[in-house]
């Protein structure tokens, strides 16, 4: 979400106001007290020029903030701002807050995932208290009913501003340098779009946009951030408005001067930018991904390179970009990405197998790579099967002798059929596979494992051993429910609601063709002859 | 499964005229010296027995008292073996099991370690990228620093198994490997991330690992604090979810979500167990999520390399002795397979089968001597238990009389318990040699150990001159174990050859004959590798570039010839079957069906037959006499499901009930009697017969009784909310 920036690590200064704060508590040295500092930013305030540097393309998001924020002590009203995901809208309210270095209360709506633990988040922040062993790891206080929070807070906040009020005081005729903190208090609400996904969400969302009604205490200022437009929150209860502050999202430009900063060479970096921002702005602005694609196509751009800190010229550029280009395609399909670690055995035994055995490398790809009992095979082609066909043709698919072969031939289908098979093809390619009753699964199952027992009965019969046939029979039926239980748990198979006829739970399977083929060559089973082909 | 207390007794052994009279001597001494025996442990009832045979003794008649001695020291030894023999068999199955657990704890030794190696240097490069200070790491708004990428460093585990069952205990022995590395370790489990309690139950089930266990919220702030105190930010957090496919994915990736915001803080190492493939988690989690996982790969031995492992060190290892039949391990291969395909079940299946050995086989106590590989224990102390009742029995042994061995030579009985001992080695070294030839087209030690168990060894004939010219054209030979191994012999390159040649050698260096024989190979070896070398393309023979390609062809056609020869060699001197060799019964299980009886059960469809033809299993007098006529006496069940045949898949409940009803009411039988005009005798010898007509309520209450049996069963399904009056039929497996 946030750009990046880096941060200097500076020692905080301890002030007089720290030391007077009495503490109840005789804690250990290592551990840290909560004073009155930690309410703000805790680290050396940064001039406006730095946040503006820190955030390309947020120069007038940035003025619009602090103009509404107002001067010190200078009540306002709340504010929301709103924008999609990895826009800086978290980043650019920290940081102006600590370039006002104004003291306030930050809870993310993700961490505080209910309406107590963001009471209690409040609160304890309120309060200067910290979760720890020696408290138990509990709140200050408990709350878990928006009436309570408005008077705890009312309380906390009176206790905060008074303390505020004693500091100012204390630091203008002691430190004239430092910048003062003021006696306003800001309450940050992250992430509010995602309290309308909770348990009362929406009575919760109603109190906090009523919050500053309802509490009517001019030292606190409210800022929600959202993710979501405020249309979203309209409701017919009257509160104020919040001031809306829209982050929309990175121009092309912006993205290229956010990668550049921090880049130890950035006539290199700028050249990779050239190859690679545009083709992926098309697919996404978020700087998160955006980032983490980069930093691994850098290291795979730069791999020819001896030397990082060249300026490449154009024949090094066409030759960096060439080396680059077969793998921009693929990432820009793929969201979900797994390495190999050098310490996995298996993929260096894979490797060597696969130098050694050239010729069989699509073979290996084909192999089914986990293990499945056979009974489980012959239940997942059935459940295959069962959602691809049609009901009405299982008769004449499975009976005795097996397969399509057993028709004679087809009639010759004029155009107008012809076209309307077509629609009713893509109509079956939108639905999706279809769902099945446990009796239609089970009967498949039966006619295609008595077919797998007749290669099974070959293999006994050439060892002139007849009675491994019978045994072999009997064992893929038993614990067959176990088997359709255990693809359940494998998401090969879904409940996909109940019938409205009989009442009873029917499945869809969710097995991919390729799966199926694999499936289907590991047992020797010829799938294709019991596929209808529209 | 509980074995019989009693033993069945050998036959008695006749006396003849052959014995003389010094013989006779002697054997009448013998009984006393095993009844003195006995008496020495303590058994009260015994001092009994030899008072008794002692006056019988003085008896005037000595044939009698010579019968009741013979006898009583037959009952004795099995009483006495019974008990002995479950001794046994704790002793070997504790070694059978200590075994397996030690090789499964060493499969998946290396896969633990490279996490281990993972987490660690993923550890020191966040710590290097700047520590936090302590109020930094526990506020509640992220920290803003240019490594702030919320991505979640996460491992993949890939068990390559549907099923869960044996990878339960391999997380539990991650977590333990982990611990013991000093990480701070959680685990979860599909259970934890149930839709109803949220992202807050698996937070709290983390928690209680961690922190504390009575935390009253789950709070992620609980967990940054607990970090920064006594030290623990020393080590890594380490979230094991070992089925992530049963997980609830909303759950799931909301607790990815709210763990990635607190990264940087918390250093948090994810590990997800993925049974089918790496990239599993794109179907169960959101966008948002994937997003945040910066996932690697490791993945498990699979459960055919874990059997083989087992294999390995039960059966061909020097382990506990105990071995099965040829018939039993193709059982367990076709079980392994077919069911579940989980290692637990297939040491379920062997522990089944080395107690069903133990309860059945009396000479099977011998087993504890080849146990502790003692030879000197055999010669000695184990003889003493060799009373003539066993003796006899063991001369009784099928093997015993195939080979024609008689009793006139039980002193040779030490002897041949002793090359039953020894003789695994050779065997076991041969079979490892297959093996090493067999990887090459990834075949399973689990099938080569069930085809060289065949007794009658048909393997061998794929050897002969006319088998190899047609092996190339029989589309069923896919199947066969040796002739594929023959058959991939051809396709090996020279670097194959000279690989598998080194592990030969290896293997057979304790064997000097089979040693000898595989260092004969070497020059052949290197003259295969010369022509290669010349021809500048050794992993290539194929090619026909010129004549001294040609001529590599040659030789490398030379030297698999001899690499058959050698194998034939070995599988026809030293692959001797189990079952072939005297007295092996003492240490191989053979029963295959009492095996099967107790793990497969019978089939669904037996509940119908046994349902439909009630007769032929109870014999009972009425049901003969009126052929296929339902009657009253039979059971409820039957009579209900008998009725069901007449009905389609859906039975109505009504007319199902009128049906039976009309069975159980004998006043229809009147009726049908007087409609028929039989005769008054007739009449009034049923009437005396038929018992008087049972209440509507209990016929009702019967009625119900029945139809809730077979819904148990599984035979009917109960009526759904929109036809209360109908059932269902289940009608598969019949």
């Amino acid at each position: 979400m946030p750009p990046k920036e880096e941060s200097s690590k500076v020692t905080r200064r301890s002030t007089r106001s720290s030391a007077s704060v009495t503490v109840e508590n005789s804690e250990p040295i290592e551990s840290h007290t909560p004073t009155i500092d930690d309410l703000t930013f805790g680290e050396e305030s940064i001039t406006i020029d730095a946040v503006l540097s820190n955030f390309p393309g947020r120069r007038s998001q940035i003025f619009d903030f602090i103009r509404l924020m107002g001067p010190l002590d200078c009540p306002t009203l709340p504010i929301m701002i709103y924008g999609g995901a990895s826009t800086g809208k978290t980043s650019v309210v920290l940081q102006v807050l600590r370039h006002l270095n104004r003291p306030f209360v930050y809870s993310s709506c993700r961490t505080c995932y209910n309406p107590r633990i963001l009471f209690e988040s409040i609160l304890n922040q309120s309060l200067l208290h910290r979760k720890c062993s020696l408290n138990g790891y509990s709140s200050a206080k408990r709350c878990d009913k928006p009436s309570d929070f408005v008077n705890l807070l009312r309380e906390a906040l009176s206790s905060v501003i008074k303390t505020l009020e004693s500091t100012s005081e204390t630091s203008r005729s002691d430190k004239p340098d430092e910048k003062p903190m003021g006696k306003m208090v800001y309450l940050i609400l992250d992430n509010v779009d995602l309290i309308r996904d909770w348990d009362k969400g929406t009575i919760i969302l109603q109190f906090l946009f009523s919050l500053y009604t309802v509490l009517k205490m001019p030292q606190l200022g409210i800022i929600l951030i959202s993710g979501l437009p405020p249309d979203v929150y309209y409701s017919n209860m009257g509160y104020t408005d919040p001031i809306p502050l829209y982050f929309p999202e990175y121009s092309e430009e912006d993205l290229r001067q956010i990668f550049l900063r921090n880049q130890p060479n950035r006539k290199l970096y700028s050249a990779f930018l050239d190859v690679v921002l545009k083709p992926f702005c098309r697919v996404t602005r978020r700087v998160e991904e955006l980032s983490t694609t980069f930093s691994l196509l850098f290291r795979k751009f730069c791999e020819p390179l001896d030397d990082l800190g060249i300026s490449p010229n154009e024949d090094m550029k066409r030759r960096l970009y060439s080396h680059l280009k077969p793998l921009i395609a693929h990432c820009l399909n793929e969201i979900f990405r797994v390495s190999s670690h050098p310490h996995d055995g298996e993929t260096r035994g894979e490797r060597r197998q696969k130098a050694s055995y050239s010729s069989e490398n699509r073979e290996e790809l084909e192999i089914l790579d986990f293990h499945m009992s056979t009974s489980a095979k012959f239940l997942l082609l059935s459940a295959f099967l069962a959602s691809r066909n049609p009901a009405t043709l299982d008769a004449s698919m499975f009976d005795s002798t097996g397969g399509m072969d057993n028709r004679k031939r087809k009639r010759k289908a004029s155009e107008k059929s012809m076209e309307k098979k077509e629609i009713a093809e893509q109509e079956a390619v939108m639905k999706g596979p279809g769902s099945f009753p446990l009796e239609r699964l089970l009967a498949i199952f039966q006619c295609i494992a008595s077919v797998g027992d007749s290669s099974f009965g070959e293999e006994d019969e050439e060892e002139e051993n007849t009675t491994g046939y019978d045994k072999e029979n009997n064992n893929l039926m038993s614990d067959i429910l176990l088997q359709v239980s255990s693809l359940c748990d494998a998401n090969f198979l879904i409940k996909s609601g109940s019938c409205p006829l009989e009442g009873s739970i029917r499945y869809r399977s969710m097995v991919s063709e390729d799966l199926a083929q694999k499936v289907a060559k590991s047992l020797s089973f010829p799938l294709s002859k019991y596929l209808y082909r529209r | 499964m509980a074995p019989s207390g009693t033993v069945a007794d050998p036959p008695q052994c006749s006396t003849t005229d052959s014995f003389n009279s010094s013989d006779t001597a002697e054997n009448d001494i013998r009984p006393f010296f095993v009844l003195h025996k006995a008496s020495s442990g303590n058994h009260n009832g015994k001092l009994t027995g030899i008072v008794k045979s002692k006056r019988r003794i003085e008896s005037p008649s000595p044939k009698i008292a010579k019968r009741s001695e013979v006898e009583s020291v037959e009952e004795e030894d099995g009483q006495f073996f019974s008990t002995l023999r479950f001794k046994v068999f704790e002793t070997v199955w504790s070694k059978i099991e200590k075994t397996i657990e030690d090789v499964l704890r060493n499969s998946n030794s290396k896969v633990f370690s490279g996490i281990h190696d993972w987490i660690r240097e993923s550890f020191e490069s966040i710590i290097s990228s700047g520590a936090l200070k302590l109020s930094e790491a526990v506020r509640s708004y992220p920290v803003l620093t240019q490594a702030s990428s919320k991505q979640l460093l996460t491992a993949m585990v890939l068990t390559r198994n549907l099923e869960m069952v044996d990878d339960l205990l391999t997380f539990e022995e991650l977590e333990l490997h982990l611990k013991s590395q000093g990480c701070h370790v959680a685990k979860l489990s599909s259970m934890d991330f149930s839709a109803k309690s949220g992202v807050g139950g698996c937070l709290r089930g983390l928690l209680r690992q961690f922190v504390m266990p009575t935390v009253d919220v789950a709070d992620v702030t609980i967990l940054a604090s607990w970090y920064r105190e006594n030290k623990n930010h020393e080590n890594p957090v380490v979230i094991i979810v070992d089925d992530t496919e049963r997980c609830c994915g909303p759950v799931l990736s909301d607790l990815i979500l709210i763990l990635s915001e607190w990264a940087i803080k918390v250093p948090i190492f994810l590990i997800m167990g993925v049974s089918t493939a790496h990239d599993a988690p794109r179907k169960i989690l959101s966008v948002n999520a994937l997003q945040r996982l910066c996932a690697t790969r490791f993945t498990l031995s699979s459960p055919a390399e874990r059997m083989d492992a087992v294999l390995k060190a039960v059966f061909l290892k020097p382990c506990s002795g105990f071995t099965v039949s040829h018939k039993v391990a193709l059982f367990m291969r076709s079980y392994f397979l077919c069911q579940d395909g989980t290692l637990t079940s297939f040491v379920r299946t062997l522990k089944i089968a080395c107690l069903q050995h133990f309860s059945l086989e009396p000479l099977s106590i011998m087993l504890e001597h080849f146990c502790h590989d003692g030879v000197n224990q055999l010669s000695g102390e184990g003889t003493e238990l060799l009373t003539e009742a066993t003796m006899k029995h063991a001369f009784d042994l099928p093997s015993v009389t195939r080979n024609k061995i008689t009793r006139s030579t039980f002193e040779m009985l030490p002897h041949f318990l002793l090359d039953l001992q020894r003789m695994p080695n050779p065997w076991s070294i041969v079979v490892l040699c297959l093996y090493e030839a067999g990887k090459f087209d990834k075949l399973r030690l689990l099938d080569i150990f069930c085809e060289i168990l065949d007794p009658e060894a048909r393997y061998l004939k794929y050897f002969s001159p006319s088998e190899i010219v047609n092996s190339q054209s029989h589309n069923s030979g896919r199947n066969n174990v040796i002739r594929r191994v023959l058959r991939k012999l051809r396709d090996l390159s020279p670097s194959q050859l000279s690989s598998m040649l080194k592990s030969w050698e290896n293997l057979t260096a304790e064997f000097t004959e089979i040693n000898d024989k595989v260092i004969e190979l070497h020059p052949f070896m290197r003259a295969v590798e010369a022509a290669g070398q010349r021809q500048g393309l050794p992993n290539s023979p194929k090619k026909h570039a010129s004549r001294s390609n040609s001529k590599l062809e040659k030789e490398l056609k030379a030297m698999t010839d001899k690499v058959a020869t050698v194998i034939e060699f070995m599988l026809r001197e030293y692959m001797k079957p189990v079952e072939s060799v005297p007295f092996h019964e003492i240490l191989c299980f053979k029963n295959v069906d009492k095996l099967q009886s107790a793990l497969l059960g019978d089939p669904r469809g037996r509940i119908q037959l046994d349902l439909l033809e009630s007769h032929d299993i109870l014999h009972c007098v009425c049901c003969s006499q009126r052929g296929t006529t339902l009657l009253p006496s039979m059971h409820d069940t039957s009579i209900l499901y008998k009725l069901a045949q007449e009905h389609a898949d859906v039975i109505n409940l009504h007319d199902w009930y009128q049906s039976f009803k009309t069975i159980l009411i004998p006043r229809s039988s009147k009726a049908k009697q007087k409609s028929k005009s039989s005769s008054k005798s007739k009449k009034r010898k049923e009437i005396c017969e038929e018992p008087e007509a049972p209440a509507e309520a209990l016929i009702q209450a019967r009625f119900c009784r029945a139809v809730m049996e077979l819904q148990i069963t599984g035979l009917i399904r109960m009526p759904s909310k929109r036809r209360p009056d109908f059932v269902q039929r289940v009608a598969f497996g019949s």
